[in-house]
């Protein structure tokens, strides 16, 4: 299956313009002024995409430039320091990590030299401690050699409530983590000066959600933000910015439904096997890659809903 | 990568398996190549862990169920059964796990006032494997049967979602009859029991985090009903969070249901349920 050693370096090694069309974005979308996000494709990672799967990008202030999720491998991480350097001659000092997931973290490895600082959940660092070693094994098996030096940087500042990023000439970006949610280490971020509530995979559009925390968790949250001034979102998975909050409908609805079919599953004594097969699938139908990951999410709804 | 496998515990204290460490740090596809592989993992595994006792095959008096692929390889659900005429006779179903870093999940022993006729499971999959279950008669006999099972990306997901959700509610445990209580000797119902606790594999210090995460698992479950033993389990890491397992429970209705359990750090959890005469 997978293509030959000399095709697969081939196809990381060109430019965009010369790929299929599966292949990811070489060049950054600017959704509003100094704000610019480099759009994932909807698969899951292959040595042909690089696991540039999830939107990433950064934002430029008046002296130095913060990076929002670093990519999902090194090749991707690359990518992404050539189009922070292609928009703006400041340096790069933050790197900001809003979960665990490889494909916003494992292109770190891009930007260990510029020591920036690394900013994550106050949770993040056990997700990591837990996660790393197994994402990394993952990498190698979907990408094969092409995963080679992707990894992601230990955390340098910790957010346990919300902590303000400077990034000078009058830019400051608030960063809030959040209960558990999507996963258990989230955080977002608002940038007041373009009104921009990069939310990264807290919100799903287009890509059916993953569930990796905590449904009830994760729906609060979507509430709560719900109320969140903002002229749009940034999703982790979906086009480069979405109006806010009517985007975050959809999800909102899925993971109802997810809710009360998985409920009604376990009230009715359908086991934990049966269930994924029998709840919701209707809503999930209207996700791409539903076939992938809505039963698990079912799975793991079950097993938070249980203990309700 | 494949962390050496004396590293993890193994169920049984005594059992060490050093010699296997480098068979399963090759390369975990399915390719037919690892076939050969595969077969002597097994045939060292039922070495260390029967000693050497032979195994026949169990045709229909065993039963594995598991998903072929695994939609979740945090917990994969699994069952066990025995035929009619095997489930008085078997003492003990070992379920095998051959490719996780701690192979031996779970080992299911009879009480005096139980069978295995019907049991269940969530376990974690580390990577495409084999699962034996091996069924151990009264006189000695071993009946063993196996399912493939993948599970990519397993190991992404190694461990709960909000461990420390679980940590909190530590202990916690349920019991659920999904099809009533039991109406008398003859007729068994399932029942199923679940321990709330994070069953955490531990792990060495992270390289990136320094982060040592420390083992915390169920090493052993006790069910009585009416005052004697249905069931023992004895258990560790390859058990999914919150350890659930499903049995058959025959007898007389409005008496006493007790779980006990015990984890690595000999902390002591019980519960007990009266499980109602009609609902």
């Amino acid at each position: 299956m997978a293509p030959s050693a000399g095709r697969r370096s081939a196809l990381l090694g060109l430019g965009g313009a010369l790929l299929a069309a599966a292949a990811p974005a070489e060049q950054p979308t600017q959704i509003a002024p100094g704000v610019f996000v480099l759009p994932g494709v909807h698969e899951d990672a292959s040595p042909t995409n690089g696991n540039a799967i999830a939107n990433v990008g950064f934002i430029v202030g008046g002296a130095s430039v913060a990076v929002v999720d670093p990519g999902g491998s090194l090749a991707h991480g690359q990518r992404l320091r050539r189009a922070v350097e292609a928009a703006t001659p400041l340096p790069i000092r933050h790197l900001v990590l809003t979960h665990a997931h490889p494909d916003h973290v494992m292109g770190a490895a891009a930007f260990a030299d510029l020591r920036p600082e690394v900013i994550g959940h106050a949770r993040l660092p056990e997700a990591l401690a837990q996660r790393r070693e197994g994402y990394l094994r993952m990498l190698e098996r979907e990408m094969g050699p092409a995963a080679a030096g992707s990894d992601a940087l230990p955390p340098t500042r910790l957010v346990e409530d919300r902590f303000d990023l400077d990034l000078g000439g009058g830019r400051a970006l608030s960063i809030a983590a959040h209960g558990p949610a999507h996963t258990d280490a989230d955080l977002s971020l608002f940038d007041s000066a373009t009104s921009t509530l990069w939310l990264s995979d807290l919100l799903f559009v287009e890509r059916i959600p993953s569930l990796d925390g905590s449904l009830s968790g994760w729906m609060r949250a979507l509430a709560a933000l719900r109320d969140c001034p903002a002229a749009r979102a940034v999703p982790g998975h979906g086009p480069p910015a979405v109006p806010w909050p009517t985007a975050g409908m959809a999800l909102a609805g899925y993971l109802e439904a997810l809710r009360e079919g998985t409920r009604a599953a376990i009230a009715s004594g359908l086991g934990i096997a049966e269930a994924p097969a029998r709840v919701a699938t209707t809503e999930a139908a209207r996700w791409r890659l539903a076939e992938s990951y809505h039963g698990r999410n079912v799975s793991t709804a079950y097993r938070e809903l249980e203990w309700e | 990568m494949v962390r050496p496998l004396a590293r993890r515990p193994l169920l049984a204290g005594a059992l060490s398996l050093p010699w296997l460490a480098p068979a399963i740090g090759r390369a975990q596809g399915i390719e037919p190549a690892e076939t050969p592989r595969r077969a002597e993992r097994w045939r060292d595994l039922k070495e260390a862990i029967f000693d050497g006792r032979p195994t026949e095959p169990a045709g229909d008096a065993l039963t594995l169920v598991a998903p072929t692929r695994a939609l979740d390889a945090a917990a994969v659900p699994i069952s066990l059964s025995l035929s009619a005429d095997a489930a008085p006779r078997v003492r003990a179903i070992h379920l095998v796990i051959d490719e996780n870093p701690s192979p031996v999940a779970a080992v299911f022993r009879a009480g005096p006032a139980g069978d295995l006729r019907a049991l269940s499971a969530r376990v974690r999959v580390d990577a495409y494997t084999w699962m034996h279950a091996v069924a151990e008669f009264g006189d000695g006999r071993l009946l063993e049967t196996a399912q493939f099972v993948k599970a990519a990306g397993g190991c992404s997901a190694p461990v709960g979602t909000d461990l420390r959700a679980a940590r909190e509610r530590m202990g916690r445990m349920r019991m659920a009859l999904p099809e009533g209580p039991p109406t008398g000797p003859e007729r068994a119902v399932p029942v199923q029991i679940a321990v709330s606790h994070p069953n955490t594999s531990g792990l060495q210090i992270d390289q990136l985090s320094r982060l040592n995460i420390p083992a915390e698992f169920v090493r052993a479950l006790r069910v009585l009903y009416r005052g004697a033993e249905v069931l023992r389990v004895e258990c560790d890491i390859s058990i999914a969070e919150n350890p659930t397992f499903g049995f058959a429970l025959a007898g007389e209705a409005g008496g006493e249901l007790r779980v006990e359990a015990e984890d690595n750090r000999d902390r002591r959890f019980a519960s007990a349920w009266t499980v109602g005469a009609s609902g």
